[in-house]
């Protein structure tokens, strides 16, 4: 099918544009050192980009282990179109969340060395390991994939062979990656107030890494597929619904057991920001999702999950910055909030991200829904697109 | 035979003599504050502010309020026995010597911070205004100096023999010996002797701590503790969870090839018909 040369849209532009900004203070920082692009100081080393940028995107990644869970290790066949779309999203936030930690420490160059220490009562050192092993399978999980319609038979072979085992593998590792960024904030019961500080961290962390993966899974699915022009498949979002149901139940039971058991409820009621962000953080972050994910009408609807997710996400990122950022209290005259280089780097490289996401839509076998408009049209359908620019591309 | 130095307050002129000594030794830079910035920090002369890559050390002034005198308190690492920050550095760059010190080591660092996150004292202090070679700078018990048999150079220097250094034990005989002899005088309790375990650095007030500039209410457990309760855990859940999801992954796979046979079969059948 012959196209016109197409001018880029105006997503493109955006993300692209966000992207360009991203690098120029990634070259400043380069130059002057964290101080010029970041509020971050001795009090706050961490900051956003540990709250928002690493600990966040890492969660967001947590859709490739979690719909790989359900549908490759328990077996729950149903759930397989979440699968392919959800290993290369988290592939691509976890090379996002690299680079944003490229950016965060200071000798990026000097990362190798984690390989060669033997650093074992570090939970970085844990997250380190965890996290370039499942990052490993993953990009093998993508390319069996990614050789899906070449002729390589041989690579094929191997790669269709080892992608089972590649994603038991991840799928190990990455509960010990997303639970390790809890242990790594035990550490410092001083510094966290103790609304958040918890000897649970390690737990509720997966638990929210669980929640986002299946919200990343839902919003990617009704978005792709408004996107591409598929059919939404609605039950199985309802079903992933229920799921959520029972991770963030379990999780508020936690959260709210710990918060009771430390004594630490009453201080929830006292009038200060670090309250509000903790209401905030659990009320529309986790208990009203909680809330309309258990009305069947809601949960059994396009939007309803969607909806709830979104919240689900929200709060996750409440949750992970009030631990790192808004319930840490150091010295009096220490103070932060994120400076714009911080925020425009971090939306920057989510925005190249997507945008990069969008890009292999179009040309992988991604998604595998039925056309919206039916088969007649099913040339017009993306994939095909995809089809057609590699069938031009090697003539 | 680990170190330790007491630094008795009651006994400190402000002089900041180990301020000055430790830069000489240390190579340190001066200040270079800005014309608009804040000189003096606190009540009275205290400057700087806070520790930084310049400064290892720091006398702290606080005026009492019922008599308006000075009293003084000192930040410099504490050289905890189970360092916190050694514990959470994933390339070993922190490490505790045997002596005493925790020493840092540039060539090791990835510049990651955790160890700033990480410390009770809020002593490790990093470059922001590095582009590509920034370190994390803290006070290194002059272990150059132990090494060669002789004291850190800001308790050679301390006119008023304020800083004391010497074997652990004797300086815990030592801190306690000064307390007893004058009742009353002192705070009846050595900052540091159990403070997280564990420090090499003691100290002695006049006031009570908090209200010279020391974190109080630390635990009296090593707080490395607090991470290993979970780590432990690690290497046998690992075991455990690899073992279940690999067979579940199986079982889910002899599942699948069973129904597709039995699909394709019944494909079959329906075709002979």
């Amino acid at each position: 099918m012959a196209r016109p040369a197409r001018r880029p849209s105006i997503g493109t532009i955006v993300a692209l544009g966000l992207f360009g900004t991203a690098v120029v203070f990634i070259a400043i920082r380069f130059v002057y050192g964290l101080g010029a692009i970041a509020n971050i100081n001795d009090g706050y080393p961490w900051g956003w980009w540990v709250g928002f940028g690493v600990m966040s995107f890492i969660s967001f990644g947590a859709c490739g282990f979690t719909m790989a869970l359900l549908a490759d290790v328990l077996g729950i066949h149903k759930y397989e179109p979440f699968v392919r779309p959800t290993m290369v999203l988290g592939l691509l936030f976890y090379l996002s969340y690299v680079i944003i930690l490229g950016i965060e420490i200071g000798r990026p160059w000097k990362a190798w060395i984690i390989f060669f220490s033997w650093g074992h009562t570090s939970a970085l050192f844990e997250i380190a390991w965890c996290a370039t092993i499942y990052t490993i399978c993953l990009v093998l999980e993508f390319g069996k994939l990614a050789t899906e319609r070449i002729e390589l038979p041989k690579l094929r072979r191997i790669l269709v062979a080892i992608y089972l085992p590649a994603v038991v593998v991840g799928v190990t590792f990455s509960h010990f990656h997303q639970s390790s960024l809890g242990t790594m904030m035990t550490i410092v019961p001083l510094k966290v107030d103790d609304r958040w500080w918890s000897e649970l961290l390690p737990a509720t962390f997966l638990l929210t890494a669980y929640s986002t993966g299946f919200s990343v899974a839902i919003i990617e699915h009704v978005l792709a597929t408004r996107y591409l022009r598929l059919k939404p498949r609605v039950d199985l979002l309802a079903s992933l619904g229920n799921l959520q149901l029972v991770v963030v139940g379990i999780f508020l039971f936690l959260r709210f057991g710990d918060l009771v058991y430390q004594g630490t409820i009453a201080s929830m009621l006292s009038v200060d920001w670090i309250s509000l962000a903790i209401w905030v953080e659990l009320l529309v972050g986790f208990v009203l999702p909680f809330g309309l994910l258990a009305i069947p009408s809601i949960r059994n609807t396009l939007w309803g999950p969607f909806a709830g997710s979104s919240l689900l996400i929200f709060g996750n990122l409440m949750m992970r910055n009030n631990i790192t950022v808004v319930g840490m209290e150091v010295q009096t005259w220490q103070t932060y909030f994120p400076a714009a280089g911080e925020i425009l780097t971090t939306v920057g490289v989510l925005a190249g991200t997507i945008w990069l996401y969008t890009f292999l839509l179009r040309v992988l076998p991604i998604h595998q829904e039925e056309p919206l408009d039916g088969p007649v049209h099913a040339d017009v359908s993306a994939s095909a697109h995809g089809l057609a620019r590699s069938a031009e591309a090697t003539a | 035979m680990p170190k330790a130095m007491i630094q008795d307050n009651s006994r400190c002129i402000g002089c900041r003599a180990c301020m000055v000594a430790c830069k000489e030794w240390n190579g340190l830079g001066g200040e270079h504050e800005a014309e608009d910035a804040e000189f003096f920090a606190g009540d009275g002369y205290q400057n700087p502010r806070d520790l930084d890559p310049d400064n290892y050390t720091l006398i702290t002034y606080t005026e009492k309020p019922e008599d308006r005198e000075w009293v003084f308190g000192r930040q410099l690492c504490m050289h905890c026995l189970e360092p916190a920050c050694a514990s959470v550095c994933p390339t070993t760059a922190l490490v505790k010597t045997e002596e005493g010190p925790v020493v840092f080591d540039a060539y090791r660092c990835i510049g990651c911070r955790y160890c700033i996150q990480a410390c009770p004292f809020q002593i490790p202090k990093y470059d922001y205004d590095m582009g590509i070679f920034p370190e994390v700078h803290k006070c290194t018990f002059c272990s150059d100096r132990i090494a060669a048999d002789l004291e850190p150079s800001c308790a050679k220097v301390c006119p008023t023999d304020a800083i004391t250094f010497g074997e652990r034990d004797d300086m815990i005989v030592e801190a306690e010996r000064r307390i007893a002899s004058a009742p009353g005088f002192y705070e009846p309790h050595i900052y540091g002797k159990d403070e997280v375990g564990g420090t090499s650095v003691f100290h002695l007030s006049t006031v009570p701590f908090e209200q010279v500039g020391y974190t109080t209410g630390l635990p009296m457990e090593p707080l490395p503790d607090l991470t290993h309760k979970s780590m432990r855990l690690v290497p046998r859940l690992f075991i455990a969870l690899l073992t279940l999801f690999s067979g579940l992954a199986w079982f889910a796979r002899r599942r699948l090839a069973r129904e597709e046979a039995e699909a394709r079969a019944e494909l079959q059948e329906r075709e002979q018909i």
